[in-house]
């Protein structure tokens, strides 16, 4: 009967008491209707979306390669057009950075970190469906635009001046740009939601030196999207300033500058390789121990790489422009720093070679294959990686059909290679069903073949001159054998990559039920059913040591795990465990949103602001007031249910009595608030950065006749606003910092006085900043000064409108009485936002106004 | 061990026919000192990145393959021994030898070993090259001539988007970088022609933006200068004066230069100067062979050689058409 409830006896977590099992499957369900799949947050369906989505513009980017390869195969085709080349070769680019290999490992990493750190669902799982939406959205318009002939043609780089107004005048660019920065949300929402819930929701006893290395990785990876995704926007930003309002960042003939757009692009295209790669690692790192059945070597050598790889790749991004004429000393410290990244690679490779001589012969399944083909493919990649990471050299080969190479091995060897490897071990748990090891195999074997004939002639092709992104070449150059040969091996990559869907199909319609731990593994994801129950775990298991479900030192299954049980029958909500960051010790019940159609709804007004830009810049601020109103649907808290939560004082264990809604310094309100500030903050710094370089790059600043703008009114609006935050400060003092505590009686007295206060001096600050923007003698059309010191306080006047709007519905909780501590939380949260409005009014005053 | 067979298969199979002899964009072998300190550079990197890179690659299939397998807890080298050794001595070895070659190399090819005597203005347009030689007044296109076994320098300039200026045979690449003049120079270690080739997307046409770098002994260097600071010749047929004609009434004046017949005060840049336009080896940025026949297809459409090049296509009469190109022929 258990059983019948449970899943099948596999599953390594005892059964709970039927009655609360069945009331878990009641509360995490998410309706079988159309209306309720709109609606699914559940962090395994949104895992499972991205996933499948992010395949399948793999997919399109593959048959936009093999079109490429064709009109490569023989010199002087005539097959596709250049036009339609180079929209292939940008959305090839675009498709595989943006829509396969960051989506897919954040897709894989939504389903499966929850898993391996035993919470139920994710810190936020209505913001996680809505960067679903919206990357869909993006992904769906870039190929809809390639269907009409007008995608993005310049490059996954998109380089200015060639994308700006004068040489881009279509739709193609605009695409791009619009396109490229939902995406940028989409990951920086996934990563935000990633990191609070590694930090808050690890299973008892997980302390940070026990977590699985793929959660290491994904912890890494995600920390550096929330720094190199912001350059990115502020880039695309102020390109789209460029193209539909005539500002002039890009324009020389105005004072702007082309380089501008390369430092910001690569600070983010950089890092975004090892963003690609880290959770590629991390995969590897899992996969290895469980296939030589040995707990990994090096635990400890492995986090401080990979966290070393994070912090060292912000390092490199110049090491793409060794070719645009900057200072050769200079180039040389980051082609230092871009070699030094040989090291923590040798270190988790070595660490990875470690493991596998201590550990027995693995079984050769196919996931095992295709981490000895990542091994051999990214060290192949890794030296012609150090190769270009030379200056001198890499004035030869840049832009050459050797970096084509170069980057594939590092890309399909090593990260699609452990992509494949991760679909072939997951699969089962996702869908509880065995793949064929015979068509896995012939699967690994044409990719591995395939990869090898296509890409390794490309270093030879790039030695005999043929550059990058070109549509055709010229017979006699001594090119035709190298690109026949490679477009050959194309063919049968694309066949062997082909493979895995067949293998993935025969597998659902009749591959054979998969148990709950067909591998043997050792982390928390294999002990509950395959597929896991909409709440992964009936009772929260108890982790003593790296390796979950293996006793010390061995692969042999651990007899028993201990759990943490939290569910009070009569007192059942959809929540999870909360746990102290370092050692994870229970601190609290989080409570956790349901299905919502919300996120859609936001994520469809807010695609349509971005779309409508393409039509009439006035269509935006309608799809972001959309927008805005949907977030407040979002938000609007429901009625508590009758169950007071004070009355589980009298269960009998301890997970029952702890805290509900816990406000507090650290909860995940409190990080995700955090995060969204440090989100923002890059942003605001690399504009402020964007500033002073073109200050220093362009000799006029302000540019002739233009006199030093007037201090007293900005002065008198900043000190406004910095004196606004005080009072919230102050209606923040009311709510208890201690975790559990309950909230003080004169919260919602204080909000009802502090906020309309503050919210008035705020007002008053935007009636002065428009003032003072009004009374200037430029406009943002008239030179890059103008541009910049005009998005500057754009970009500000953003901020306190979303100020404004926050403010107002804390405020608006201000008279309700039946929220409880979560009413705490709200005004933590507008505590950090406004005193973050206060500090930016400040750098952005200081920069326009003050700087020398 | 097939896994290795496979690879040593391949190595062979595109090493012998990699040809870069006869692949006259290859950067093997150099033929100008700056090309020759990086193909030097590129043999210290391809030998010490290429056996750690190997050995480590055998070492890991070994590893795996092996059947035999040691007691775990009886190995001599520990995991932090052999993460330490493998993982950080073993590349950090390899960045050393790496990093001061390619420093030294840099600083080595990054100037001419002496001053350059010519200096000579290179201006990246899509999709064709503008060249001048601002000491003597001569402006020509997509074809530079300089005198071998000389440092020539070169000022490098855009009139539109990024281009990278490249002659794979005598040096790397730099770019074109609007608003900025990146300086850079080339040598020819012998008299004969190098191509070169844009190597920055541009645009539509960024494939067949090649051109040619020409070097020749001194003395005929200063022919050449000597016969391209002279303004265009006189039609010397009566075919070519009507040549010249429809030069003008056609359009291609518009923007096109012939030093003499042309409007001077027109500043037309649009298009590659004609002056002396019979004595180029090429047409449309090193894309056809500038004989009479590739002309007369280029002018009536060169779309269907470069679609999407910015020269119009012209529709003229066959007479008009032969009665230009007599014109054109003529520009010696």
């Amino acid at each position: 009967m258990i059983d019948a409830v449970a899943g099948p006896k596999d599953a390594r977590i005892p059964a709970a008491d039927p009655e609360v099992t069945a009331a878990l499957e009641r509360i995490w369900a998410t309706p079988r209707t159309a209306w309720g799949w709109l609606s699914a947050v559940n962090h395994k369906a949104v895992g499972l979306r991205y996933m499948v989505t992010s395949l399948v513009f793999f997919l399109l980017a593959g048959v936009e390669a093999l079109l490429m390869r064709l009109q490569l195969a023989r010199p002087e085709l005539e097959i596709i057009d250049p036009d339609l080349y180079n929209q292939l070769f940008t959305m090839h680019g675009s498709t595989m950075m943006f829509l396969f290999a960051v989506p897919f490992l954040e897709g894989l990493a939504i389903y499966v970190t929850p898993l391996m750190i035993g919470a139920r669902d994710m810190a936020f799982p209505r913001l996680n469906a809505f960067g679903y939406w919206i990357f869909l959205i993006a992904g769906m318009m870039l190929h809809v635009a390639l269907l009409a002939g007008v995608a993005p043609h310049s490059g996954w780089f998109n380089y200015p001046p060639l994308t700006g107004p004068g040489f881009s005048p279509g739709v193609n660019i605009d695409f791009w740009v619009l396109m490229i920065t939902l995406l940028e949300v989409a990951a920086l929402v996934a990563a935000v939601e990633l990191i609070v819930t590694i930090l808050k929701q690890r299973a008892p006893g997980m302390s940070l030196d026990r977590m699985p290395l793929f959660v290491w990785a994904v912890l890494a990876t995600a920390w550096m999207v929330i720094f190199a995704m912001p350059p990115l926007v502020v880039a695309s930003l102020l390109l789209a300033l460029d193209r539909f309002a005539g500002m002039h960042f890009f324009n020389v003939m105005a004072g702007g500058d082309t380089l501008l757009w390369q430092h910001l692009f690569w600070f983010f295209g950089h890092p975004d390789v090892y963003i690609m790669l880290l959770p590629a690692l991390g995969i590897v790192s899992t996969l290895i121990p469980v296939a030589v059945r040995r707990p990994i070597a090096g635990y400890t050598w492995l986090t401080l790489s990979l966290v070393a790889i994070a912090i060292l790749s912000f390092g490199l991004w110049v090491h793409h422009m060794y070719a645009a004429g900057l200072p050769l000393l200079g180039m040389n410290f980051f082609a230092a720093a871009s070699m030094m990244i040989t090291i923590p690679s040798g270190v988790q490779i070595f660490a990875w070679l470690s493991t596998v001589r201590r550990g027995v012969r693995p079984i050769f399944h196919t996931h095992v294959l295709f981490v000895v083909g990542f091994l051999v493919l990214l060290i192949l990649g890794g030296i012609t990686g150090i190769m270009v990471a030379s200056v001198a050299f890499d004035w030869q080969v840049h832009d050459t059909f050797f970096v084509v190479a170069h980057f594939h091995y590092v890309l399909i060897g090593g990260v699609v290679f452990p992509i494949f490897a991760a679909i072939h071990f997951w699969f089962p748990k996702l869908t509880g069903k065995m793949l064929s090891e015979a068509i896995g195999r012939w699967c690994f074997w044409l990719t591995f073949i395939g990869f090898n004939l296509t890409f390794f002639p490309m270093h030879v092709l790039g030695f005999q001159g043929m550059p990058r992104r070109v549509y055709t070449y010229l017979s006699g150059l001594g090119l035709d054998a190298g690109n026949l040969l490679a477009s050959v091996g194309a063919a049968i990559l694309g066949a062997g990559m082909a493979l895995l869907f067949v293998n993935a199909g025969w597998a659902l319609w009749r591959g054979r039920a998969a148990p709950a731990d067909p591998w043997g593994a050792g982390t928390l994801d294999w002990a509950t059913t395959s597929p896991p129950p909409a709440f992964n775990f009936a009772h929260i298991p108890v982790v003593a040591g790296r390796e979950a479900l293996w006793r010390d030192g061995g692969a042999e299954p651990a007899a028993g795990i201990r759990t943490y049980p939290i569910d009070t029958p009569g007192d059942l909500a959809r929540e999870t465990l909360g746990t102290t960051i370092l050692d994870a010790a229970p601190e609290q019940r989080l409570v956790l949103p349901g299905p919502s159609i919300w996120p859609l709804w936001v994520a469809l007004s807010v695609g349509f602001a971005f779309l409508g830009a393409m039509v009439h810049l006035m269509l935006v601020p309608i799809g972001l007031f959309v927008a805005g109103v949907a977030l407040v649907g979002w938000h609007w808290p429901p009625r508590p249910k009758e169950a007071p939560t004070g009355g589980a004082g009298q269960a009998a264990f301890e997970g029952a009595r702890l805290p509900r809604h816990a406000t507090g310094r650290h909860g995940t309100v409190w990080w995700g608030m955090v995060l969204l500030v440090v989100i923002e903050a890059t942003v605001v710094v690399s504009l402020v950065t964007s500033y002073f370089y073109l200050r220093v790059q362009v000799g006029d600043w302000p540019p002739l006749g233009i006199a030093r703008p007037d201090l007293w009114l900005p002065a008198i609006a900043t000190a406004l606003i910095v004196a606004s935050a005080a009072p919230i400060g102050w209606a923040r003092r009311s709510v208890p910092k201690v975790l559990g505590e309950s909230e003080g009686p004169s919260t919602g007295m204080r909000l009802r006085k502090a906020v309309p206060a503050g919210l008035l001096l705020v007002i008053a600050y935007l009636v002065l900043t428009l003032i003072d923007a009004a009374d200037r003698p430029y406009r943002w059309s008239d030179h890059a000064y103008g541009s910049m010191v005009f998005t500057l306080t754009g970009y500000q006047i953003l901020h306190v409108v979303a100020l404004l709007g926050f403010g107002a519905v804390v405020l608006c909780m201000g008279w309700r009485h039946d929220m409880g501590r979560r009413r705490g939380n709200a005004v933590e949260a507008l505590w950090i936002y406004w005193a973050f409005v206060a500090v930016t009014s400040v750098v952005t005053f200081a920069t326009v106004y003050l700087a020398p | 061990m097939r896994v290795a067979a496979f690879w040593t298969w391949v190595l062979l199979g595109c090493f012998m026919g990699m040809g870069c002899a006869q692949a006259p964009l290859s950067m093997l072998p150099p033929q100008g000192p700056g090309a020759a300190g990086i193909a030097d550079l590129w043999w210290v990197l391809f030998w010490a990145t290429g056996i750690p890179a190997v050995a480590v690659i055998l070492f890991t299939l070994f590893l795996f393959l092996r059947r035999r397998r040691p007691d775990p807890d009886r190995l001599v080298v520990g995991d932090d021994a052999f993460i330490i050794g493998g993982g950080i001595l073993l590349p950090a070895a390899v960045i050393a030898i790496l990093l001061t070659t390619s420093v030294r190399t840099g600083g080595e090819v990054a100037h001419p070993s002496r001053e350059p005597a010519l200096t000579i203005d290179v201006i990246g347009h899509q999709f064709w090259w503008e060249v001048r030689y601002p000491a003597h007044q001569i402006t020509t296109a997509n074809e530079i001539h300089v005198p071998a076994g000389e440092p020539v320098r070169l000022r490098l300039a855009s009139a539109d988007v990024i281009h990278s200026f490249w002659v794979p045979r005598l040096h790397g690449k730099i770019d074109t970088v609007p608003g900025k003049v990146n300086t850079f120079w080339i040598e020819a270690d012998r008299p004969g022609a190098y191509r070169g080739q844009c190597a920055e997307f541009c645009g539509v046409q960024h494939a067949l933006m090649g051109f040619w770098v020409v070097a020749s002994p001194r003395a005929s260097f200063e022919a050449w200068l000597a016969d391209h600071r002279r303004p265009a010749a006189e039609p010397a047929t009566e075919a070519a004066r009507r040549g010249r004609a429809v030069f003008e009434d056609a359009g291609c004046s518009v923007c096109h230069v012939v030093q003499g017949h042309t409007d001077p005060t027109a500043g037309q840049t649009a298009g590659p100067d004609f002056t002396h336009l019979a004595r180029r080896r090429t047409l449309g940025a090193a894309r056809l062979p500038n004989d009479r026949e590739a002309l007369a297809g280029w002018i009536q459409d060169p779309h269907a050689f470069k679609p999407g090049v910015r020269m119009p296509a012209t529709a003229l009469a066959p007479g008009d058409l032969h009665d230009l190109l007599d014109y054109l022929e003529g520009l010696r």
